[in-house]
Protein backbone atom coordinates (compact mmCIF):
# COMPACT_ATOMS: atom_id res chain seq x y z
CA UNK A 1 0.00 0.00 0.00
CA UNK A 2 2.05 2.35 0.90
CA UNK A 3 4.75 3.79 -1.67
CA UNK A 4 7.42 5.30 0.89
CA UNK A 5 8.03 6.12 4.73
CA UNK A 6 10.46 8.24 6.12
CA UNK A 7 11.87 8.27 10.09
CA UNK A 8 12.90 12.21 10.52
CA UNK A 9 14.19 13.44 13.63
CA UNK A 10 13.74 15.58 16.29
CA UNK A 11 16.07 18.66 13.95
CA UNK A 12 14.12 17.34 11.07
CA UNK A 13 17.09 15.59 9.48
CA UNK A 14 15.82 12.40 8.08
CA UNK A 15 17.10 9.33 9.55
CA UNK A 16 15.29 6.83 7.03
CA UNK A 17 13.44 7.31 3.92
CA UNK A 18 12.70 4.23 2.48
CA UNK A 19 10.68 3.43 -0.46
CA UNK A 20 9.09 0.14 -2.50
CA UNK A 21 9.50 0.02 -5.86
CA UNK A 22 12.41 0.53 -8.54
CA UNK A 23 14.83 1.32 -5.69
CA UNK A 24 17.80 2.05 -7.24
CA UNK A 25 16.77 5.05 -9.13
CA UNK A 26 17.78 8.76 -8.03
CA UNK A 27 14.65 9.93 -9.92
CA UNK A 28 12.93 7.91 -7.62
CA UNK A 29 15.18 8.60 -4.28
CA UNK A 30 14.46 12.26 -5.10
CA UNK A 31 10.80 12.80 -5.43
CA UNK A 32 11.04 10.66 -2.61
CA UNK A 33 12.70 13.35 -0.42
CA UNK A 34 10.85 15.86 -1.65
CA UNK A 35 7.25 14.75 -1.05
CA UNK A 36 8.48 13.69 2.61
CA UNK A 37 9.90 17.03 3.22
CA UNK A 38 6.85 19.10 2.12
CA UNK A 39 4.97 17.14 4.41
CA UNK A 40 7.26 18.62 6.84
CA UNK A 41 5.35 22.50 7.22
CA UNK A 42 2.27 20.31 7.57
CA UNK A 43 3.08 18.29 10.44
CA UNK A 44 5.31 21.46 11.94
CA UNK A 45 1.62 23.13 11.79
CA UNK A 46 -0.51 20.75 13.18
CA UNK A 47 1.97 20.51 16.02
CA UNK A 48 2.10 24.26 17.33
CA UNK A 49 -2.12 24.46 16.42
CA UNK A 50 -2.74 21.74 18.27
CA UNK A 51 -0.51 23.12 21.43
CA UNK A 52 -2.78 26.74 21.05
CA UNK A 53 -5.95 24.68 21.50
CA UNK A 54 -5.32 23.01 24.48
CA UNK A 55 -3.96 25.62 26.01
CA UNK A 56 -6.83 27.89 24.84
CA UNK A 57 -8.75 24.69 26.77
CA UNK A 58 -10.85 23.80 24.05
CA UNK A 59 -13.17 20.88 24.47
CA UNK A 60 -12.63 17.95 26.06
CA UNK A 61 -13.18 15.67 23.32
CA UNK A 62 -11.36 17.69 20.84
CA UNK A 63 -8.07 17.75 23.45
CA UNK A 64 -7.97 13.92 23.87
CA UNK A 65 -7.80 13.93 19.78
CA UNK A 66 -5.00 16.56 19.39
CA UNK A 67 -3.57 15.07 21.95
CA UNK A 68 -3.10 11.40 20.03
CA UNK A 69 0.37 10.99 18.22
CA UNK A 70 -1.34 9.72 15.03
CA UNK A 71 -2.09 13.18 12.98
CA UNK A 72 -3.55 12.07 10.08
CA UNK A 73 -3.31 13.05 6.44
CA UNK A 74 -1.42 15.98 6.23
CA UNK A 75 -1.55 16.61 2.58
CA UNK A 76 -2.52 15.41 -0.70
CA UNK A 77 -1.35 15.68 -4.18
CA UNK A 78 -2.37 14.78 -7.14
CA UNK A 79 -0.36 11.57 -7.22
CA UNK A 80 0.09 10.92 -3.46
CA UNK A 81 -1.03 11.35 0.16
CA UNK A 82 0.91 11.85 2.98
CA UNK A 83 0.48 10.82 6.09
CA UNK A 84 2.11 12.45 9.91
CA UNK A 85 2.78 10.47 12.90
CA UNK A 86 4.52 12.66 15.80
CA UNK A 87 5.82 10.41 19.17
CA UNK A 88 6.44 11.83 22.54
CA UNK A 89 9.93 12.34 21.69
CA UNK A 90 9.73 14.37 18.51
CA UNK A 91 10.21 11.50 16.25
CA UNK A 92 8.53 11.95 12.90
CA UNK A 93 6.47 9.40 10.82
CA UNK A 94 5.74 10.02 7.53
CA UNK A 95 4.08 7.48 4.92
CA UNK A 96 3.22 8.02 1.66
CA UNK A 97 0.94 5.78 -0.43
CA UNK A 98 0.01 6.30 -3.95
CA UNK A 99 -3.89 7.60 -5.02
CA UNK A 100 -3.43 6.58 -8.51
CA UNK A 101 -3.06 2.88 -7.64
CA UNK A 102 -5.58 0.71 -6.96
CA UNK A 103 -4.53 -0.39 -3.66
CA UNK A 104 -3.81 3.02 -2.79
CA UNK A 105 -6.42 4.97 -3.69
CA UNK A 106 -9.09 3.92 -1.00
CA UNK A 107 -6.86 3.36 1.94
CA UNK A 108 -8.57 3.49 5.18
CA UNK A 109 -7.59 5.69 7.92
CA UNK A 110 -7.83 2.96 10.80
CA UNK A 111 -4.95 1.03 8.41
CA UNK A 112 -2.74 3.87 8.22
CA UNK A 113 -3.27 4.38 11.61
CA UNK A 114 -2.33 0.67 12.53
CA UNK A 115 0.79 1.01 10.05
CA UNK A 116 2.18 4.02 11.64
CA UNK A 117 2.07 2.19 15.22
CA UNK A 118 3.76 -0.54 13.86
CA UNK A 119 6.47 1.66 12.25
CA UNK A 120 6.86 3.75 15.80
CA UNK A 121 7.63 0.10 17.05
CA UNK A 122 10.32 -0.65 14.72
CA UNK A 123 11.56 2.36 15.47
CA UNK A 124 12.08 2.05 19.48
CA UNK A 125 13.52 -1.29 18.22
CA UNK A 126 16.12 -0.02 15.93
CA UNK A 127 16.70 2.38 18.71
CA UNK A 128 17.40 0.07 21.09
CA UNK A 129 20.54 -1.13 19.00
CA UNK A 130 23.83 -0.15 21.44
CA UNK A 131 25.35 0.58 17.94
CA UNK A 132 23.04 3.14 16.90
CA UNK A 133 23.94 6.16 18.48
CA UNK A 134 21.25 8.95 18.64
CA UNK A 135 20.59 11.24 16.06
CA UNK A 136 22.67 9.14 13.70
CA UNK A 137 21.07 7.79 10.33
CA UNK A 138 19.38 4.10 10.78
CA UNK A 139 21.54 1.93 8.71
CA UNK A 140 20.29 -1.12 10.46
CA UNK A 141 19.69 -3.95 7.16
CA UNK A 142 17.22 -5.67 9.72
CA UNK A 143 14.89 -2.40 10.20
CA UNK A 144 15.33 -1.81 6.36
CA UNK A 145 14.25 -4.84 6.08
CA UNK A 146 10.69 -5.00 8.70
CA UNK A 147 9.78 -1.41 7.24
CA UNK A 148 10.15 -3.14 3.68
CA UNK A 149 7.77 -5.58 4.92
CA UNK A 150 5.26 -3.49 6.39
CA UNK A 151 5.28 -1.56 3.34
CA UNK A 152 4.52 -4.22 1.29
CA UNK A 153 2.02 -6.98 2.91
CA UNK A 154 0.50 -5.59 5.48
CA UNK A 155 -3.17 -3.99 5.68
CA UNK B 1 11.68 -11.19 42.32
CA UNK B 2 14.87 -12.41 40.50
CA UNK B 3 15.04 -9.80 37.71
CA UNK B 4 15.37 -7.16 40.21
CA UNK B 5 18.32 -8.17 42.29
CA UNK B 6 19.97 -9.17 38.95
CA UNK B 7 19.79 -5.63 37.45
CA UNK B 8 20.95 -4.19 41.26
CA UNK B 9 23.76 -6.87 41.09
CA UNK B 10 24.90 -5.60 37.71
CA UNK B 11 24.25 -2.04 38.19
CA UNK B 12 27.07 -2.44 41.59
CA UNK B 13 29.16 -4.04 39.52
CA UNK B 14 29.66 -1.73 37.12
CA UNK B 15 30.37 1.01 39.80
CA UNK B 16 32.92 -1.48 40.98
CA UNK B 17 34.46 -1.65 37.64
CA UNK B 18 34.35 2.34 36.44
CA UNK B 19 35.94 2.67 39.89
CA UNK B 20 38.45 0.47 38.77
CA UNK B 21 39.50 1.89 35.79
CA UNK B 22 39.68 5.31 37.54
CA UNK B 23 42.18 4.22 39.75
CA UNK B 24 44.04 2.78 37.07
CA UNK B 25 44.55 5.86 35.12
CA UNK B 26 45.03 8.70 37.41
CA UNK B 27 46.31 6.70 40.43
CA UNK B 28 44.61 8.69 42.74
CA UNK B 29 41.63 8.36 45.36
CA UNK B 30 39.32 10.63 43.17
CA UNK B 31 35.81 8.98 41.86
CA UNK B 32 34.77 10.11 38.33
CA UNK B 33 31.17 8.26 37.93
CA UNK B 34 31.28 10.31 34.45
CA UNK B 35 30.87 7.19 32.69
CA UNK B 36 28.23 5.49 35.06
CA UNK B 37 26.37 8.58 34.31
CA UNK B 38 26.53 8.32 30.59
CA UNK B 39 25.84 4.45 30.65
CA UNK B 40 22.51 5.77 33.00
CA UNK B 41 22.08 8.90 29.87
CA UNK B 42 21.88 6.12 27.35
CA UNK B 43 19.76 3.86 29.07
CA UNK B 44 17.01 6.57 29.91
CA UNK B 45 17.64 8.06 26.08
CA UNK B 46 16.54 4.32 24.68
CA UNK B 47 13.90 3.61 27.60
CA UNK B 48 12.10 6.85 26.79
CA UNK B 49 11.34 5.28 23.07
CA UNK B 50 9.70 2.38 24.45
CA UNK B 51 7.70 3.97 27.56
CA UNK B 52 6.19 6.67 25.45
CA UNK B 53 5.01 5.06 22.87
CA UNK B 54 1.26 4.24 24.22
CA UNK B 55 1.10 7.44 25.74
CA UNK B 56 -0.99 10.72 24.48
CA UNK B 57 1.10 13.75 23.48
CA UNK B 58 2.52 15.70 27.10
CA UNK B 59 0.80 18.77 27.27
CA UNK B 60 4.04 20.63 29.26
CA UNK B 61 6.74 20.27 31.11
CA UNK B 62 5.23 19.29 34.87
CA UNK B 63 3.25 16.92 32.80
CA UNK B 64 5.89 15.18 31.82
CA UNK B 65 7.52 15.22 34.99
CA UNK B 66 4.74 13.36 36.90
CA UNK B 67 5.52 10.82 34.02
CA UNK B 68 8.52 10.77 35.44
CA UNK B 69 7.89 10.49 38.51
CA UNK B 70 5.29 7.90 38.20
CA UNK B 71 5.50 5.51 34.94
CA UNK B 72 9.62 5.97 34.37
CA UNK B 73 10.20 5.14 38.21
CA UNK B 74 7.88 2.35 38.49
CA UNK B 75 9.12 0.52 35.16
CA UNK B 76 12.68 0.97 36.41
CA UNK B 77 12.53 0.81 40.27
CA UNK B 78 8.61 -0.68 40.85
CA UNK B 79 7.37 2.03 43.00
CA UNK B 80 6.40 6.10 42.39
CA UNK B 81 8.59 8.99 43.82
CA UNK B 82 7.24 9.91 46.69
CA UNK B 83 7.61 13.69 46.85
CA UNK B 84 7.65 16.01 43.64
CA UNK B 85 8.67 19.52 44.16
CA UNK B 86 9.07 22.05 41.61
CA UNK B 87 9.38 26.15 42.00
CA UNK B 88 7.40 26.51 38.07
CA UNK B 89 10.74 28.15 37.07
CA UNK B 90 12.38 25.02 35.85
CA UNK B 91 13.82 22.87 39.06
CA UNK B 92 12.06 19.87 39.95
CA UNK B 93 12.91 18.45 43.39
CA UNK B 94 11.94 14.43 43.24
CA UNK B 95 12.38 12.65 46.37
CA UNK B 96 12.27 8.99 46.84
CA UNK B 97 12.15 8.24 50.19
CA UNK B 98 13.46 4.35 50.06
CA UNK B 99 15.52 4.49 46.75
CA UNK B 100 16.22 0.70 45.67
CA UNK B 101 19.95 1.04 44.98
CA UNK B 102 20.43 2.56 48.98
CA UNK B 103 17.70 0.90 50.78
CA UNK B 104 20.00 -2.45 51.50
CA UNK B 105 22.79 -0.68 52.76
CA UNK B 106 21.85 1.57 56.42
CA UNK B 107 19.12 3.33 58.12
CA UNK B 108 20.89 6.17 58.57
CA UNK B 109 24.32 8.04 58.26
CA UNK B 110 26.56 4.97 57.87
CA UNK B 111 28.21 4.85 54.78
CA UNK B 112 26.91 7.65 53.44
CA UNK B 113 30.45 8.47 51.59
CA UNK B 114 29.75 6.19 49.74
CA UNK B 115 26.26 6.94 48.47
CA UNK B 116 27.05 9.62 46.07
CA UNK B 117 27.91 6.59 43.38
CA UNK B 118 25.02 4.87 43.87
CA UNK B 119 22.82 7.70 42.90
CA UNK B 120 25.12 8.80 39.37
CA UNK B 121 23.29 6.54 37.05
CA UNK B 122 20.17 7.19 37.93
CA UNK B 123 20.89 10.86 37.39
CA UNK B 124 22.02 10.16 33.87
CA UNK B 125 18.71 7.42 34.02
CA UNK B 126 16.47 10.96 34.82
CA UNK B 127 18.83 13.33 32.41
CA UNK B 128 18.65 10.93 29.18
CA UNK B 129 14.94 9.92 29.17
CA UNK B 130 14.41 13.95 29.41
CA UNK B 131 17.18 14.38 26.83
CA UNK B 132 15.11 11.88 24.92
CA UNK B 133 11.68 14.80 25.66
CA UNK B 134 13.66 17.28 24.27
CA UNK B 135 14.35 18.69 27.64
CA UNK B 136 17.78 19.65 28.14
CA UNK B 137 18.49 19.61 31.82
CA UNK B 138 21.16 18.87 34.61
CA UNK B 139 20.48 16.27 37.30
CA UNK B 140 22.26 16.04 40.49
CA UNK B 141 21.46 13.91 43.56
CA UNK B 142 21.52 14.48 47.70
CA UNK B 143 21.58 12.30 49.85
CA UNK B 144 20.79 13.58 53.39
CA UNK B 145 20.03 10.20 55.29
CA UNK B 146 20.02 6.76 53.47
CA UNK B 147 17.75 5.20 52.34
CA UNK B 148 16.28 8.77 51.37
CA UNK B 149 17.31 10.46 48.10
CA UNK B 150 16.64 13.79 46.17
CA UNK B 151 17.01 14.35 42.34
CA UNK B 152 17.45 17.87 41.86
CA UNK B 153 16.16 18.56 38.02
CA UNK B 154 17.65 22.14 36.56
CA UNK B 155 15.80 22.47 32.73
CA UNK B 156 18.41 23.97 30.97
CA UNK B 157 16.74 26.85 28.73
CA UNK B 158 18.07 29.03 26.20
Amino acid sequence: MAVCVAVIGKDNAPLYIGGIGNDTSTDNELSRQWLVHTALDALEERLVSSNTTTANTATNAARTDLRDLYLGLLYSTDTHKIYGYVTNTRIKLVLVTSSTSPSGSNIRDAEVRTALRRLHALYADAICNPFHLPGDQITSIKFDKQVKNLMLNNV
Amino acid sequence: MADDIVFELLHSEIINYALEQVKDVTKTKDTDLSVVEYIGFAAGYKIMERLTREWPRFKDELDTMKFICTDFWTCIYKKQIDNLRTNHQGVYVLQDNAFRFLTNFSNGQQYLEFAPRYVAYTCGLIRGGLANLCINSVVTAEVQAMPSCKFHIHVQRT
